[in-house]
């Protein structure tokens, strides 16, 4: 066989593909080719890209797990005992599981630090920073119901206290309450839900989330940060999405699919006592990322934690403006004041959930 | 600011992020480790205890460790802390303590199962010190100086006075640095049910709930009711052992969720039923409902099968919550009557009877009692079971009343009115003896075996000993003593045991009919091939 026949057949059977699905290939070169601004081959700036990839690995995960679990109080416990001690690596997938969603929240907490404390929310990615909070609310909330299905009695204790946390809303609390619950007490329905909530709501709307988020900045571009003393000439102002970039993110993911591994292995998903919905724990506490939260309901009341809680996240959710309002008023010392701002919030943040950690009760 | 003093902030509250991961971490993980009942709850009180005695009681504290308290952090001070008065107290570094928990110092916390345990049966196992058992054990068995056999028999299950060493003076005597007052050896160690504490309250929790562990395991396990329940006169263990009960139990003692919070029968387990299980604990109804679960042993209990003629009994509740039992010959008492009890209490360390006039304020009947019962039952057995297993049960009890029970007790009561036997001087004759075992052993084995479906324990434990004894024992020792009394006497009594065997219930003594005898000989032809 000639190597022009060999050549003339291939290119046939690309025209034939093209025929069946009409890719505009040089589209696709085009958006492959974006420029990234240089401070994103330091590594830490891409932070950004870790919770998409913890994204995928709980997905992939996730829906392992969803083969054997069963979302109904009489066999959920049981269910996850034969994933943990039954099924072949069972253990493993359910310990990259845990352990990926809570790297994911760690992930999303450094990318917010480093987007805030370099202020790249500000004009015009005002929009971009709304959905990444939106993006934080989502990833708690896939935490907090995917540790309610294991259904063991401080993860039912820790989805009573959410529900009740959520039923003092103001207006539309009882009936989110109720929504959760389905009803006014937890029991089969709350399952259900959480399980519905759990694989198929929140991946979809957190799928819909992170496809605007990427878009957004692909459409007004990754904010360009020049460190002191760094030359940036034209030449290395920019390098290509791909391969190079891709390349580090798949480097990070990497990275962090061995510290997943070893984190599983050494420290693998347990299974405490099944719920007992007539008997309370001695000491009920939900997820640590729910500390902050926890800690102003002992040390207000329930109505008040939720209205702070509703208060600082409404900061959290508009900041850009705030911090334009800043700019406004104070011209140059802004930056200043919006960093003390960030670390005292931060560190109170830290403060609470360390607080919350190690006190009894 | 420059962007590099931010990388530096960010860098910065990243690792302040982290270490507080961390210290979650290590708080979550100890957490864990507390609800799994890993690891205690040393509080500050407790913490000068705990070190000390890690050292002197190592296996003690281990347990302690182990146990509910531990993981809720109620600890040595708690529970061993004396209240100002207490003459069983005395400052122990710093903390007024006894050695003695009482069932008192446990109602600081588990108010409802003090109540129900001191109006209980269980609580009143010490008034046997009055009884003829302790007769035998003091008088019969032991010497004037040494009660031994009492001290380390019959007083360790049924409880005893807790006294102290005292000098000529009567005063305690105390001793050591710290001035500890001396229990007197004769009365404790002891852990008896019914013993009467230096506080006034009765009883000893740890006869159930085995210090320091406090395993409800141990509470609910047959075995530990079994440590007094067992032997000639009452062998209730041995007689499980022998029931379905008992061998579905210890088949399948793995599905008995032993270790559970609450253990509701029913709804937690139900594999097979414990002591505990019929007597206590609680179970489900046909309506859903839990019930059940007290500390009074004896609220679902129908007969009394410990006296020499047993009978049905109605519990009266006096405003004051004592209890007491009234035989269903006798006439029950109307709710607001006033009524004459004679209450067994401790007066200068000495066991005596106090007449205290009382106003009934509830009665429950014995078919209150069994219905209570047969609500435990239903859990596994339905109504015509029941109702059956009742009819049999009922129909044994009457038996040994009717035909052995009774007429020996009337046997006694004739020959102590004619001087034959002398009710002064218990177990001073062979008849005595003969006529104890004859109820107390024999006769209790029978019912009992009935009661808890021991077939051994019922017939040849039971029935079959007590007609041994009857026939062969007890009636010629009757005519042979009233003969050795006088041969009027001897006479008499020859004469109404020939009269008692000659009634339908004892005829066959006299041999069987010639249809009878024939039908019996061709039986056991074809039974062996002969």
């Amino acid at each position: 066989m000639s190597s022009s026949n060999s050549s003339s057949r291939f290119s046939g059977m690309a025209e034939r593909a093209n025929e069946l699905f009409p890719m505009d290939w040089e589209l696709l070169r085009h958006a492959g080719a974006e420029p990234v601004p240089y401070h994103l081959k330091k590594w830490w700036f891409c932070l950004g890209g870790t919770p998409m990839v913890l994204f995928v690995v709980q997905v992939i995960t996730g829906i392992m797990l969803t083969f054997y679990y069963v979302p109904s109080p009489d066999h959920a416990y049981a269910s996850v005992e034969t994933i943990t001690h039954g099924v072949r690596f069972g253990w493993f997938i359910r310990s990259i599981h845990m352990w990926s969603s809570k790297f994911m929240i760690v992930a999303v907490f450094l990318h917010m630090l480093r987007v805030f404390f370099t202020r790249a929310y500000r004009n015009p990615r005002q929009l971009n920073w709304m959905v990444g909070v939106m993006l934080l609310g989502l990833t708690m909330t896939f935490g907090f119901t995917g540790y309610s299905l294991v259904y063991e009695q401080l993860s039912f204790w820790g989805a009573t206290v959410g529900c009740n946390l959520a039923s003092a809303l103001p207006v539309i609390g009882p009936y989110v309450g109720d929504f959760l619950r389905g009803g006014p007490e937890i029991g089969a329905q709350t399952l259900t839900r959480f399980f519905m909530l759990h694989v198929a709501i929140l991946p979809i709307v957190a799928f819909l989330l992170l496809s605007l988020h990427v878009m957004v900045i692909r459409l007004h571009g990754v904010t360009e940060l020049q460190f002191e003393g760094e030359v940036i000439t034209d030449d290395n102002r920019f390098f290509r999405f791909w391969p190079e970039h891709v390349t580090m993110e798949i480097l990070v993911g990497v990275l962090l699919m061995y510290l997943l591994a070893i984190l599983a292995l050494i420290f693998p998903a347990g299974l405490g006592a099944q719920a007992d919905p007539t008997t309370t724990p001695a000491h009920i506490k939900p997820e640590w990322y729910f500390y902050f939260n926890f800690r102003l309901l002992k040390l207000t009341s329930l109505k008040m934690s939720v209205a702070l809680t509703g208060f600082l996240g409404g900061l959290l959710f508009f900041w850009p403006f705030i911090d334009g309002w800043i700019e406004k008023r104070l011209g140059n010392r802004s930056d200043r004041i919006v960093v003390l701002i960030g670390a005292v919030a931060f560190l109170a943040f830290l403060g609470l959930t360390v607080w919350e950690a190690v006190a009894a009760h | 600011m420059t962007l590099n003093m931010k990388r530096w902030i960010v860098a910065g509250l990243s690792f302040l992020f982290l270490a507080a991961l961390l210290v979650v971490a290590m708080q979550e993980s100890k957490r864990h480790r507390i609800e799994e009942g890993l690891e205690p709850v040393v509080t500050k009180t407790n913490k000068g205890c705990v070190d000390c005695h890690r050292t002197d009681n190592p296996a003690l504290v281990m347990e302690w460790e182990h146990s509910q308290h531990a993981i809720y952090g109620v600890g040595c001070v708690d529970c061993h802390e004396a209240d100002e008065g207490d003459i069983d107290g005395w400052m122990h570094e710093g903390v007024f303590m006894s050695v003695l928990v009482t069932p008192k110092d446990c109602s600081e916390c588990h108010v409802r199962e003090f109540e129900e345990f001191s109006r209980s049966h269980h609580a009143r196992a010490g008034e046997i010190i009055m009884s003829l058992d302790n007769v035998l054990a003091i008088k019969a068995a032991s010497t004037p100086d040494n009660p031994a056999d009492a001290i380390n028999g019959c007083w360790q299950c049924h409880g005893t006075i807790i006294d102290f060493e005292r000098d000529e003076n009567g005063e305690i005597i105390r001793t050591g640095k710290e001035n500890r007052p001396v229990i007197d050896s004769n009365t404790w160690p002891n852990s008896g049910m019914g013993r009467f504490n230096p506080d006034g309250s009765k009883g000893s929790c740890h006869a159930c709930h085995s210090r320091h562990s406090f395993d409800v395991r141990i509470a609910r396990s047959p075995d530990n009711c079994g440590k007094c329940h067992m032997g000639p006169d009452h062998p209730q263990i041995e007689i499980f052992n022998e029931s379905k009960h008992g061998i579905a139990y210890r088949a399948n003692v793995d599905r008995m969720a032993l270790d559970k919070k609450e253990w509701i029968l029913g709804r937690d387990y139900a594999a097979a039923p414990t002591c505990a299980t019929c007597h206590i604990s609680g179970h489900m109804t046909p309506q859903g409902v839990e019930v059940g679960n007290s500390h009074d042993i004896g609220e679902r209990i129908s007969w009394t099968l410990r006296p020499k003629v047993s009978s049905k009994l109605n519990q009266v509740t006096f405003t004051d919550g004592y209890q007491k039992d009234f035989p269903h010959t006798k006439a029950i008492p109307a709710v607001g009557d006033v009524v004459m009890t004679h209450e067994k209490v401790v007066e200068n360390f000495k066991l005596t009877t106090k007449d205290v006039e009382r106003t009934v304020a509830s009665v429950k009947t014995w078919e209150e009692r069994r219905k209570a019962m047969t609500m435990a039952c239903r859990n596994c057995h339905n109504d015509h079971f029941i109702d059956n297993f009742y009819q049999q049960f009922d129909d044994l009890v009457n038996l040994y009343n009717d035909k052995f029970g009774q007429p020996s007790l009337d046997i006694m009561n004739e020959l102590t009115a004619d001087g034959v036997v002398d009710s002064g001087a218990p177990f001073s004759t062979e008849l005595d003896w003969v006529y104890f075992e004859l109820w107390h052993h024999e006769g209790r084995r029978a019912r009992h075996g009935a009661s808890m479906m021991g077939p051994d324990y019922t017939h040849w434990h039971g029935m079959y000993e007590v007609a041994h004894n009857f026939y062969n024992e007890f009636l010629p020792l009757v005519v042979e003593a009233a003969e050795e009394h006088s041969h009027a006497m001897g006479r008499k009594w020859k004469t109404k045991v020939d009269q008692l065997l000659s009634s339908p219930d004892h005829a066959w003594v006299k041999g069987l009919s010639p249809e009878e005898a024939q039908a019996l000989a061709a039986e056991y032809k074809a039974r062996y091939n002969q």
